[in-house]
């Protein structure tokens, strides 16, 4: 029987059991969902509230001494409402909480207008309530505008350019591109892909490792005329294949909650034609060898499953790592960080859904490096196989 | 046939197995019996080469074990100390990954499958996952597993271990059946009754060593008992102790 063939019989053999095992199941489907509906709905209760602040009615009360102040706000889009009773009674409103605030307009407003002296306005507010502080920096806003409108006609009434009150003119200038600006609050749609090269196969190369010696049916498994090499293999190829459809799930997932709920609306948009995506599948397949084989060399190492289960769980820290440090001060593109196993794949994903243009050494690099790293693997846990105290336990 | 040659294998400090010789030939039931930690299963896993011997050699149909594992594998069936079995797989997947493994194929690996599973009295459980098994059907399927390639030579670790009186039964008529065909036989107990009923040859071993060998009448001679079981006590005691000056 060829290497190939009794690999392929494991490989099976594995995967079916896999499938079977309702533990090695669910983290591989559960955690596709799980993570990026969890940031899908993060994201979607920022993007609410944005959209709540600016829909909120702004009440006002005495708006019968300002209509044309009432007029300008409906007109930039707010809907100004009746506040109820007198001052004392919108105060005690803003205090319970029933209003976010309430715009004052006193009986002098019109007069001071008219003889073009400051106006008063008062905006009862609870300064304690974060969560209405987007409603009345809003009203703040609209206020601040209309203020600065009056401010032009009065200064082009007496013959002077508005543009001499305005003696700073500041404008932002945004480097990054929409994609990146994305990219840096979306920093861990990557970190989520690439830990799935960790998550998918975790159970499978325990329970294929660590499990199978624990059951006891690897020494009855051992005593098939087959190469070690090749039983090995075949776990660490089931392994990786779970990897790479929690993968592909994860992303699939993370593109459908980023472009079918209201994280679109925070202006937040990733490179998602299908090429892309391709290419960050291809990206994240060498890590998910990795990852499946340092899974199984460290479970063949351990003593037991929960020793192994242990040991597995520390793992996950190797894409978190980069991603982590990534979001706080950025990994560069060196070709050593390129070259590092878990920060070149970050890197690279980083850059595909950010819509950055990536060159083939790029793409080799972190693949090289990724590939060195899982075939050491295992072939040192094919060598692990031939030890007898592996086989039975120490 | 099983040809061993002065084994000897430590585990550090402990001697396992001190220098034991066995020749198990075809046609034969071979009894390994001992008691408890006299070095039985440390014996029997150097025998079909998944431990490597410090010193000595194993030949199995004139195969070297520790130069050509794989062929030896192939040429013997081993019920191993160890019965784990994967809870999620049918006692018939069971068999048919191992027939896999084990080179067969298409039709000629399923009417093996099925011929076992109907020599082992399987049918019931042939298609339930085992999880759950009793110790009995576990037994049955370890059994098919090691069977599953009509191995010439078949190696049995306590193979009546935890079994109930019917299931004892089951597999004694095995081990002779096994015998008829002129297979080569060769299994381990603790229990006297257990091989004096099957074995052909004896072998008794206690702290790594042989300390005696021949057919049960053999032995109560060399001995100087009439009841085996004093023969099993008197031989292992007397070789235990260091001999008189």
């Amino acid at each position: 029987m060829s290497w190939f063939t009794a690999m392929w019989i494991v490989l099976r053999k594995e995967l079916v059991d896999g499938l079977r095992d309702r533990r090695a199941l669910f983290s591989a489907l559960l955690y596709p969902l799980l993570s990026p509906l969890l940031f899908g709905l993060l994201f979607g209760m920022i993007a609410d509230k944005q959209r709540e602040a600016a829909q909120v009615p702004i009440p006002v009360l005495g708006a019968e001494h300002a209509p044309e102040l009432v007029a300008y706000l409906e007109a930039s889009g707010a809907t100004v409402t009746e506040a109820p009773g007198d001052l004392e009674q919108a105060k005690a409103a803003v205090r319970e909480g029933e209003l976010p605030f309430v715009l004052v307009i006193p009986p002098e407003f019109g007069e001071h207008i008219a003889t073009a002296t400051p106006a008063p306005l008062h905006m009862i507010v609870d300064g304690s309530r974060n969560d209405q502080r987007p409603a009345s920096s809003h009203a703040r806003q609209l206020l601040e505008w209309y203020g600065a409108k009056l401010a032009r006609g009065r200064l082009i009434a007496r013959g002077v350019d508005p543009a001499v009150a305005k003696p700073l003119a500041i404008q932002d200038v945004e480097l990054a591109s929409a994609e990146e600006l994305a990219l840096n609050i979306l920093a861990f749609v990557p970190m989520f892909v690439l830990m799935a090269t960790f998550v998918g196969g975790m159970q499978l190369a325990v329970d294929a490792t660590a499990g199978e010696r624990e059951r006891g049916s690897l020494e009855p498994l051992l005593l098939n005329p087959v190469p070690r090499s090749a039983i090995v293999v075949g776990k660490w190829l089931a392994a990786v294949a779970f990897a790479v459809v929690c993968v592909v799930l994860t992303l699939l997932c993370c593109v459908l909650v980023l472009e079918h709920t209201s994280v679109s609306e925070l202006g937040l948009s990733l490179d998602t034609r299908p090429a892309v995506l391709a290419g960050v599948i291809a990206a994240a397949f060498p890590m998910a060898l990795m990852a499946a084989a340092l899974q199984v060399l460290v479970a063949s190492f351990a003593r037991s499953f929960k020793e192994a289960q242990t040991y597995i769980s520390l793992l996950i820290f190797v894409p978190m790592a980069p991603a982590m440090i990534g979001m706080m001060s950025g990994l560069g593109d060196s070709p050593q960080a390129l070259l590092t196993p878990g920060v070149g794949q970050q890197i690279l994903v980083e850059k595909l859904l950010g819509g950055q243009a990536v060159s083939p050494l790029e793409f080799v690099l972190p693949v090289v490096s990724s590939l060195v790293v899982a075939a050491l693997c295992v072939g040192v846990t094919a060598a692990m196989f031939r030890r007898e105290a592996v086989i039975f336990g120490r | 046939m099983i040809v061993a040659r002065d084994l000897h294998k430590r585990f550090g400090s402990v001697v396992a197995v001190d220098g034991v010789s066995l020749d198990a030939a075809d046609g034969q039931i071979t009894g390994l019996l001992g008691p408890n930690g006299a070095g039985k299963t440390t014996f029997l896993r150097l025998l079909y080469g998944l431990m490597l011997p410090d010193s000595g050699s194993v030949r199995v149909d004139d195969l070297d074990v520790v130069r050509d594992p794989l062929s030896v594998q192939a040429s013997i069936g081993v019920l191993p100390d160890a019965l784990g079995l994967y809870p999620r797989l049918t006692a018939r997947e069971h068999v048919r990954y191992f027939g896999q493994l084990q080179g067969l194929r298409g039709g000629a690996l399923e009417d093996r499958v099925e011929a076992l599973l109907e020599r082992l009295d399987m049918r019931s459980i042939a298609d339930r996952r085992t999880q759950g098994f009793s110790q009995g059907e576990r037994m049955k399927v370890s059994l098919a597993r090691a069977l599953v390639h009509g191995p010439n030579n078949v190696i049995l670790d306590e193979p009546t271990n935890g079994l109930d009186v019917m299931s004892t039964r089951a597999m004694r008529k095995l081990i002779r059946e096994l015998r008829d065909e002129g297979k080569c036989v060769l299994f381990s107990s603790h229990v006297m009754q257990e091989v004096s009923a099957l074995c052909d040859v004896i072998v008794l071993v206690a702290r790594g060593r042989v300390v005696a060998r021949g057919t049960p009448d053999e032995l109560r001679q060399q001995s100087g008992c009439a009841d085996l079981e004093d023969a099993f006590v008197a031989l292992t005691a007397a070789k235990a102790s260091p001999p008189a000056a």
